[in-house]
């Protein structure tokens, strides 16, 4: 058991750390001297700051360094939390996370709550109407979801219930997460995750339903809703949870999306702005931030697995 | 020692004749793959659009009614019309030609990025599954590794760090050889989008491969063969591709879609296709800044995208349930 854990936190961080270092090498032989980039990007081609000036800056900075001796650096600075600072702004990346990235959090947690609460249901109903016209129906709708991306299903939503529809105001902005604009962003968010949530779902029941122990649960007079309940979704949710990483690649790529469509100023936005303006701190924490969040819950599934499932440390 | 190897590599080729032989009788493997295909109406139709899209991306610029680029301010913000079938954009270019110009540009990324994904896919996955060991250990970290990154992080990453050295790259080869295709700053956006794609792409083909070479490896038939003499190449040949091609083909099919949603969705945020070239995803987001005017700026090309994205997976469904009968 003890020596599992150790092998997949190894494995996660050691993943965090190879990203770390591919996100640098590439910003470092890529993105060329950041301190000339910095006076050039303030006064368009100007040459008044002279060589000295920016040399001596650099030393200053560390940049004279050699790649490894950076590399090390910029790993310790990040241990204590320091991210840089943007280009651009001028300001301590880490603040501008801290401040975006609850919004983003928010709302990506009641989507997966909502996809969820949406997608289990759904996939119990069709594995129960199995090869009837309600089960039909779900898997095709959720084919369809699953193939629309989510540029492409929130604008048309958009549409669709703003102009043609009319029951909706233009959702924009951010106002907590218990204003009602945050319906029509997090129901776009949460479809990233739902095709995948309902299909496990399905497939998971279609296998568990024809046990023996279901059988007996049956035979003993347990009422159906115990059955369902208790005996076929316990072991079907198991492979649910432990699908939390993927859950959380589509919120980190749908945050982007959804954020830009309705402009919500949280980490996906903070993605774009450092995107447009090329900002490579922001770039880099951005990376870092996404990968920390999605190997941690990896990580957090491989903590909790054994929990649900012991089978999975005996070999 | 020499003629008893000829003997059994000829009795296993003899017996492999046979087998066809049987098959033969119902029609090929593939000729069966083909018929469960016809019937699957939803797979026909998807084959149908995927046609469609690539014939579109062949001849579509050539038949298209207007220039995708000429502009016309005082023709600019139509609705659809007899005139201009899909409209026009803010700068009076039609609609139309340039959704069918845009099918170039997303059957170019998706048939390059597809065609460089599955080279770095089938290298490493043979790597990892015949020399296994250590090398297949490493092979697979980093594919691990790389699946389970928020992939469109790593191509933002990708494109904005490489976009100056790639130009650099480009303005040198210029000079150096006077090519006139490295002044394009259409192929700069090209290059910056399959390397971007291609890096988030092999991943998947890898690890299928490498499946693929393992399990096969360990059948009987396998045992067989080797056992009847047949080396290395002949047992790659001749058994190893052509029971591994089924789920390859079906990949290729989904990833196909895949590259076109991610083109798609990296020009939307602005850092793939630009314009003034023709890219559905920048035209949705052109789209974005006044949909609630003209909603058609917004709507055709969300729908062309989500159409050819169905096409792709109604296609690769059918394919998976025609070629790999087995699961």
């Amino acid at each position: 058991m003890f020596g599992y854990l150790i092998k997949r936190s190894l494995r996660w961080s050691s993943g965090i750390l190879l990203v770390l270092f591919f996100s640098y090498a590439m910003m470092f032989y890529g993105a060329g001297d950041p301190i000339k980039r910095m006076f050039v990007d303030l006064r368009e081609g100007s040459t008044s700051v002279d060589e000295a000036m920016i040399e001596k800056i650099r030393v200053s900075y560390g940049l004279d360094q050699p790649f490894p001796v950076q590399f090390a650096n910029y790993l310790g600075k990040l241990m204590q939390g320091d991210m840089g600072y943007s280009i651009r702004e001028q300001r301590d990346v880490m603040t501008m996370v801290r401040k975006r990235l609850p919004i983003s959090m928010q709302l990506g947690l009641v989507a997966t709550v909502l996809g969820a609460l949406i997608g289990v249901p759904l996939g119990v109903v069709a594995a129960l109407n199995h090869n009837r016209r309600l089960d039909a129906l779900i898997v095709s709708v959720i084919v369809f979801i699953n193939a629309l991306p989510i540029f492409v299903t929130g604008p048309l939503l958009l549409v669709f219930l703003v102009l043609v529809l009319k029951i909706i105001d233009v959702p924009f902005g951010w106002k907590g997460i218990f204003d009602s604009q945050v319906i029509l962003p997090v129901t776009v968010l949460a479809l990233g995750p739902l095709p995948s949530i309902v299909r496990m779902t399905r497939i998971g029941m279609l296998e568990v339903m024809g046990n023996d122990y279901i059988r007996t649960a049956r035979a003993k007079g347990l009422p159906e809703r115990t059955v369902i309940l208790r005996h076929m979704l316990r072991p079907v949710l198991i492979p649910v949870v432990t699908s939390l990483g993927l859950i959380m690649i589509t919120l980190v790529n749908g945050a982007i999306f959804v954020e830009l469509i309705f402009n919500i100023p949280g980490f996906g936005k903070l993605t774009l702005q450092g995107l447009q303006q090329v900002d490579y701190p922001i770039i880099m924490t951005v990376v870092f931030v996404g990968t920390i969040i999605v190997m941690v819950s990896n990580l957090l599934v491989d903590f909790v697995y054994p929990l649900l499932d012991p089978r999975i440390t005996r070999d | 020692m020499l003629v008893k190897e000829g003997i059994s590599v000829e009795s296993e080729s003899s017996s492999s004749v046979i087998m066809m032989k049987a098959v033969g009788k119902e029609g090929s493997l593939w000729g069966a793959g083909f018929r469960r295909l016809r019937r699957n109406r939803l797979a026909v139709f998807g084959l149908l659009l995927v046609l469609i899209f690539f014939v579109t991306a062949i001849v579509g610029p050539a038949v298209a009614p207007y220039d995708f680029l000429s502009q016309s301010i005082d023709e600019a913000m139509r609705g659809p019309s007899a005139l201009h079938w899909f409209g026009t954009d803010a700068l009076g270019r039609d609609i139309f030609s340039r959704i069918l110009y845009g099918a170039r540009t997303a059957a170019l990324v998706a048939l390059t990025t597809t065609a460089i994904s599955l080279l770095i896919g089938i290298a490493l996955g043979c790597l990892a599954g015949f020399l296994q060991g250590w090398v297949d250990e490493f092979v697979m970290w980093i594919t691990d590794i790389v699946m389970s990154l928020p992939s469109l992080l790593l191509a933002i990453l990708v494109n904005t760090a490489l976009k100056r050295p790639v130009a650099m790259w480009f303005g040198q080869m210029y000079i150096q050889t006077g090519n006139p295709v490295f002044l394009n700053v259409l192929w700069l956006d090209y290059v910056l989008v399959f390397g971007a794609l291609a890096l988030i792409g092999w991943a998947g083909y890898a690890r299928l491969i490498r499946g693929q070479v393992l399990s096969i490896g360990r059948t009987l038939y396998v045992d067989a063969a080797r056992s009847l003499g047949a080396n290395t190449g002949r047992i790659i040949g001749r058994h190893i591709v052509p029971n591994a091609i089924g789920p390859v083909i079906v990949a290729v099919t989904q990833g196909m879609g895949a590259a076109i949603v991610a083109e798609s969705s990296l020009s939307f945020l602005g850092i793939g296709v630009q314009p003034p070239n023709a890219s559905w995803g920048s035209m949705l987001s052109d789209g974005l800044l006044l949909w609630r005017t003209f909603p058609h700026l917004m709507v055709i090309p969300a729908v062309t995208i989500g159409v050819i994205q169905i096409g792709f997976i109604f296609l690769g469904d059918g394919l998976n349930d025609a070629l790999n009968p087995r699961q």
